[in-house]
This record gives C-alpha cells, sequence and structure tokens, in this order.
C-alpha cells in the first residue's frame, strides 16, 4: 500500500514538473496559449493596459492575430501593455463573458474583442463602458439592432466579409459562363461573418447569372467540408464551381472532388488565406481566396482603442462618453490568386 | 508491455498455478446459438442500412449510383476504426472519450513529421500510431493502476492529446497534399480505397478478436461481471490495458486516414468524434454497461449513421433536420435493439444474475 502511495505522489509530482516545462515552454514559444500575460511589458505602471480577447486561440485565423499583435506590442512597448486571452472553443460565450468579467474587475484600460456571437455579448460590454473601460470591436461585428437597444455604441473595426466574399464570388464569376452550377459552402450559420461572406457569394452568383443549385453549412470544418461537398457534387453532377466560406472547407472540398475523379472539371473558391490553401491555390488546384490580413486585425483594433484612450485623456475633465470619433473603420480585404501569390513582394 | 502489467493492482487476485493463456472455459459446442443469433442481429441493422438507403434513392437524383455508395465507402474508414477500438473498450465496461482528440494528435504528428521533418510517409504513419498506441495505453495503465473510471481518465487524455496536437502544429492546417493520398484514392476498377479496405480488414480482425480468442474472452467477461473474472483467477486489468491500447492505437490510424483522405492534417479534426463513434457501437447493440458487442455489428452502425449523413447532405437538407433526424434515427436503432433483447435473450438475461456460476454463455460476445 505504501508502494502504491509513493507511487502514486511519484506520478503526481512527475505531471506538476511536466506541466510547469509545458508552461514554462509556452511562455517563450506561445501561439497555442490560452492566456500569455505579456511578460516584456517594461513601460512605467502608467502605460495603459489593453485586453485582447479572441475567439480560440486554436484557430489558425486568432491566433495569427494574436501573434501579430503581440508583435507589434513588442514593438511599441513603451506605450502599452497587453493581455490576450481566448476561449477554448469557438461557441463557449460563457467563458467569454467570464473573461469580460475578469478584464472589468482587472481595471484594464481599454478592451479589444472579437466576440464569439454577435448579441451575447453586448450587455457585459455595456457594463466595462460605464466604468470608463474603452471597448473596440473586431473581427464579428456585433449587431447594430441590439446595441441601439442597449443604448451604447461600441466601434467596429474590421473586413466588410460581404464585400471580400463578392470580390472573390465575381473572379470566379470570370470563369464561369452564366446559367453555370454552383454551390455553396456555409460557415455556422448565426455566425455574422458566414451570414455575411453567403450572401457576397450570393450577390456575385446572382448578379453574373449563374444557377446556386445547393448551400449547406459545414461548420467551418475541414472534414465536414469534405463529406458534404462530396454530397453535394454527387447529387448535383452538373456543378461547376463551390464557392466555400473559408478555405478549411476548401480544403476538404477540393479532396472531394479528387476522390470523385473529376479534379479540374470544378472551381473551388474559399476565404482567408491560410498558410495550407497557399500551395493548392499555385497548383491552380484552388482558383481564390480572400485575405482579411489577419496578422494586422488586432493591430487596427489596438491603433484605435490607444487613440480612444489618448483622446479621452487630453480634454481634462471631459467624459469618454460624448467623445465624437466612435465610428467605425473598414480594414482591407485582399483578393488572392495564382498570378498574386507570384508577385514576389506578396508573401506576407 | 508486460512490465506495466505486472505492476497492476490485481496481481494479488491472480491464483499460483493458473497460467493466464487460457480461458477458465472455453465451450466449444457452444458456437451454434450465439452465432444464430449474431445472424439475427446483423439483419435487423441491415435492414434498417436497406430502408435508409431505400428512402434515399427515392428522394435524391442520384443516391443510388456507384459513384455515392463508394463515396460514402472511402468516408468512412476513420470512424470505422475508432468504432472497433470502442468495441472493444466498451465491452470491457470502459469507455473512451479521448479518440478524437487522439486521431487530431495523430493526424497532427503526421503532419509535422511530413511536412516539417520531410520524414517519408511510413516513417511517418509509424510514429502517428505510435503515438496514438502510447496515448492509449497510459489511460489504460492510469485506469487499471487507480482504478479510477475510464470516463474521467479520457476525459483528461481528451483535453491532453487536443493541446498537444495544438501545440506541435501551433493551430495551423498542415497541407501534406498527394504523398498520402494513395491511402485514400479510390483503386481503379474497384471503386474503394485502401484504407476502406484495411478498415474492413480491421473490422474483421476486431470480430475474431472478440469472438475467437482469449483475450476476446477476457474482456467479454470483464464487462460482465469482473468479480467472477478475478474469483477465477484471473487478472483482469491486461486485457483491460490492452483493449485502451488498442483503441488508441485505432483511433491514430483514423487520423492518418483522416488525413490521407484529406491531403491536410487539421488540428481542429475529430472534435465530438468520440460521440459518433459511442452511437455507432450502441446502434450495433453494444451495452454500455459492458459485456456486449459485436464489431461487425459497430461497423453496421457507422454504416447507418454516415448513410444518414450522406443522404440528408444530398438532400440539401437544413443544420437542423439533419441534427433532428440523426438523433431520432440513434434513439429509435437502439429502442428497436432494446426491444429486440427483451424479445430474444430471456433464458441468457436469467443465466448471466447467478453471479457464482462462470458466465460461460455470457463470454460469447454479439449474441444480443
Amino acid at each position: 500500500m505504501s508502494n502504491r502511495l509513493a507511487l502514486s505522489s511519484a506520478v503526481s509530482l512527475a505531471a506538476l514538473a511536466l506541466c510547469a516545462l509545458l508552461v514554462g515552454c509556452d511562455r517563450s514559444r506561445s501561439p497555442g496559449s490560452q492566456t500569455s500575460p505579456n511578460t516584456q511589458a517594461s513601460g512605467p505602471v502608467t502605460t495603459p493596459q489593453i485586453a485582447l480577447i479572441m475567439k480560440s486561440l486554436a484557430n489558425e485565423f486568432f491566433s495569427t492575430m494574436a501573434e501579430g499583435a503581440k508583435q507589434h506590442q513588442a514593438a511599441h512597448a513603451d506605450q502599452y501593455r497587453l493581455l490576450i486571452n481566448g476561449i477554448k472553443d469557438e461557441r463557449d460565450l460563457a467563458r467569454q463573458v467570464g473573461l469580460v468579467e475578469e478584464m472589468i474587475a482587472r481595471r484594464v484600460d481599454a478592451i479589444v474583442i472579437a466576440p464569439a456571437d454577435s448579441k451575447a455579448l453586448v450587455s457585459v460590454l455595456k457594463r466595462a463602458q460605464a466604468v470608463g473601460i474603452t471597448v473596440v470591436n473586431i473581427d464579428n461585428k456585433l449587431d447594430d439592432d441590439v446595441l441601439r437597444e442597449a443604448g451604447i455604441r461600441i466601434p467596429f473595426v474590421g473586413p466588410d466579409n460581404r464585400a471580400g466574399a463578392r470580390m472573390v464570388g465575381e473572379y470566379l464569376a470570370g470563369r464561369l459562363s452564366p446559367g453555370d452550377q454552383v454551390g455553396v459552402l456555409e460557415g455556422i450559420r448565426t455566425a455574422f461573418n458566414a451570414q455575411q461572406r453567403r450572401l457576397g457569394f450570393e450577390d456575385a452568383m446572382n448578379a453574373a447569372g449563374m444557377r446556386i443549385v445547393d448551400s449547406q453549412s459545414a461548420q467551418w470544418e475541414l472534414d465536414l467540408g469534405n463529406r458534404v461537398a462530396s454530397a453535394m457534387i454527387g447529387e448535383h453532377t452538373g456543378i461547376k464551381a463551390l464557392l466555400c466560406s473559408n478555405d478549411s472547407m476548401a480544403l476538404g472540398a477540393l479532396a472531394a472532388i479528387k476522390a470523385a475523379g473529376r479534379s479540374g472539371q470544378i472551381f473551388i473558391v474559399g476565404f482567408d488565406n491560410i498558410a495550407a490553401i497557399r500551395a493548392a491555390i499555385r497548383d491552380g488546384a484552388v482558383l481564390a481566396t480572400a485575405d482579411q490580413h489577419a496578422d494586422r486585425l488586432a493591430v487596427y483594433g489596438i491603433e484605435y482603442a490607444l487613440q480612444q484612450i489618448a483622446v479621452a485623456a487630453s480634454p481634462p475633465g471631459s467624459s469618454t462618453a460624448d467623445q465624437p470619433a466612435l465610428e467605425d473603420r473598414q480594414t482591407p480585404v485582399e483578393l488572392i490568386t495564382a498570378e498574386s501569390l507570384s508577385e514576389p513582394d506578396d508573401s506576407r | 508491455m508486460d512490465e506495466q502489467l505486472s505492476a497492476s493492482t490485481a496481481s494479488p487476485d491472480q491464483l499460483p498455478g493458473q497460467p493466464p493463456d487460457r480461458p477458465p472455459d472455453q465451450p466449444s459446442g457452444r458456437e451454434r446459438p450465439w452465432r444464430v443469433a449474431a445472424l439475427a442481429n446483423y439483419f435487423g441493422l441491415l435492414a434498417v442500412l436497406a430502408a435508409l438507403v431505400a428512402l434515399f434513392s427515392a428522394l435524391c437524383d442520384h443516391f443510388l449510383t456507384l459513384q455515392t455508395l463508394a463515396t460514402v465507402a472511402n468516408q468512412i474508414p476513420d470512424l470505422t476504426v475508432i468504432a472497433v477500438g470502442m468495441t472493444l473498450v466498451m465491452i470491457a465496461g470502459g469507455i473512451d472519450l479521448s479518440v478524437g482528440s487522439v486521431l487530431a494528435l495523430g493526424a497532427a504528428t503526421l503532419g509535422v513529421a511530413m511536412v516539417q521533418w520531410q520524414w517519408p510517409a511510413w516513417a511517418a504513419a509509424t510514429l502517428c500510431v505510435g503515438v496514438g498506441l502510447g496515448c492509449g495505453l497510459a489511460n489504460g495503465v492510469i485506469t487499471a493502476t487507480w482504478s479510477i473510471p475510464s470516463f474521467i481518465v479520457t476525459l483528461g487524455m481528451l483535453e491532453i492529446a487536443r493541446g498537444g496536437a495544438y501545440w506541435i502544429t501551433d493551430s495551423q492546417t498542415m497541407y501534406i497534399g498527394s504523398r498520402i493520398e494513395g491511402l485514400a484514392a479510390p483503386l481503379p476498377g474497384l471503386g474503394v480505397s485502401v484504407a476502406f479496405l484495411l478498415a474492413v480488414g480491421i473490422v474483421l480482425a476486431g470480430q475474431f478478436i472478440l469472438s475467437r480468442t482469449v483475450l476476446g474472452r477476457y474482456l467479454t467477461a470483464i464487462g460482465n461481471n469482473e468479480q467472477v473474472v478475478r474469483y477465477c483467477g484471473i487478472n483482469p486489468q491486461p486485457p483491460r490495458i490492452a483493449a485502451f491500447a488498442i483503441a488508441g492505437g485505432l483511433a491514430a490510424l483514423g487520423g492518418l486516414f483522416q488525413a490521407s483522405r484529406l491531403g491536410s492534417a487539421d488540428s481542429n479534426a475529430g472534435v465530438g468524434l468520440e460521440l459518433a463513434a459511442i452511437a455507432a457501437v450502441v446502434i450495433g447493440g453494444a451495452s454500455l454497461m459492458g459485456g456486449r458487442g459485436s464489431a461487425i455489428n459497430s461497423f453496421l452502425g457507422v454504416l447507418i449513421i454516415r448513410v444518414l449523413e450522406s443522404g440528408l447532405a444530398q438532400l440539401g437538407a437544413t443544420d437542423a433536420t439533419k441534427r433532428i433526424v440523426t438523433g431520432g434515427v440513434i434513439v429509435a436503432a437502439v429502442i428497436a435493439d432494446a426491444c429486440r433483447q427483451r424479445l430474444g435473450d430471456r433464458p441468457l438475461c436469467r443465466t448471466s444474475r447467478r453471479a457464482t456460476e462462470p458466465p460461460e454463455a455470457d463470454l460469447a460476445p454479439s449474441e444480443g
């Protein structure tokens, strides 16, 4: 029995040591970490502290975003301190609300947030504004009606997903002829950006006279995208193109078309410009995608928040609530094709 | 593996002079009855499957085509091998919640080995399966050594393996390309892929292990009544650990199959896959309490789930419809199975309740 006790305590100790080791490694590498309080911040205590609250940092798009923010902070360490937090699962709303509450309790100067839901985060962000925290919304736009109902304004800094998707769709339409059948793979339908991308694809296809014969959600996922695309091209044998709302689903669709032996007969377009899609675009297996410059997205939000803090600080005695500059800012979306990838200056 | 096994807690229970290489009783003449029962079980599930295919053939324009059927066949190897592993674990009364994450970790390892380290495909595939075996072995050893419910141990492994997958890939999708696609590409003239044939082979091997080997008999006996197994002088831990290790290895093999089908390794792969695997195994008539299950029936369960999914996608059903119908079919299949058991299994149930008697009738798997 004492042997077992010794064994189990040894194992527990080993596990703890391993955890400590992992956390140590994480500090130095950290793209996959959930919480990475910035340790290099060397400025005086008076530098503003900005909390960046993301969706899942396990998602390449958001980890790229966080990485860009970290680099920006490292280059501007004298101007602000950065606290990055993410949730485990894109749909874990409760945890994200909890994160905002924790940041309110910490009395950060600004919260830059990519909301996991367009509506559910509004009331907690209202509380943050009420205690004087600057709030900037990035990536996924908060719902205008809910904001109006709550009686607050939160500026949105981010890309126009609908215009981006329309741009990709128009490029695709140039390769099709009017009346061709196309299918759409959507993201999670409750997500605002998924709705916007679908609408953008539809705008482009309808304008060019294409026929959308099928439009289904594949939940942003590679494997599900593969299976839904297989079913789509199996049922609609005349389909000429698949418009995918993100690159993971586009990779899944690519594998489905290969497996069906119809490589080269069906065009694929995606969205996001993840690393894995670029090889496929260079090979001509995928026609185009859109780049929202994920590495810059959070930085745009942080820069905006810093400006707001500066404005609030400069005229003494004025309250932050009625500053005039609370307007939305649009960030660029770029069309990525085989030609644009071959340009030497485009390696981001 | 034997070092770990001898360290397990149950060794005092093992009677001296009882070599554990033979089950306590191997009834050679008892095979016919359960085989007939198993056949009846196959027919029930096959009927459900045929009904689904008929339904979708009527509703869709291009469902009943060789192309569609081959597509479905080539999409199921990953879930199939995972369901076989899950069957082994569940027969012994355990559960493995970590299979989806281990699949992702296996695929991620494969991707990193092939893309970043430029390993040859065979070496990367070996490493991939090895990582899965390691995860499964850890599940089994921890469950057995400290007698912790496997539910919580594998829930921990679910998080650890997922975190590991994110860590080694930096949360990026790895594009592997054509170097491993041969495994999943349809064979000319046959329509199905090597991966599918391997998966079917593994189903048959799993069924063989369960019905014809000492390990299978032990697992079934452990799931039925572990106390009796101990009284018979058998250490129940080695077979249990072996079941978890096999399940882990098969989950990583599923990751290899999926990565070859998709041409990429996705660290977000297989989220929630453990539930699909459990559903398939339970549709196949396995008991969540252990002691009952069959690899072939689990395979039929996988077919039912995937045919349903594929058919609904071909119909262009909405997300809401897909989920409601899938859930309904799972519940209906389990109800049908419960009714069939109540009609067919009464005498067997009565025998197994006499705990002092060696559960010879229950040693045969899949009599369901």
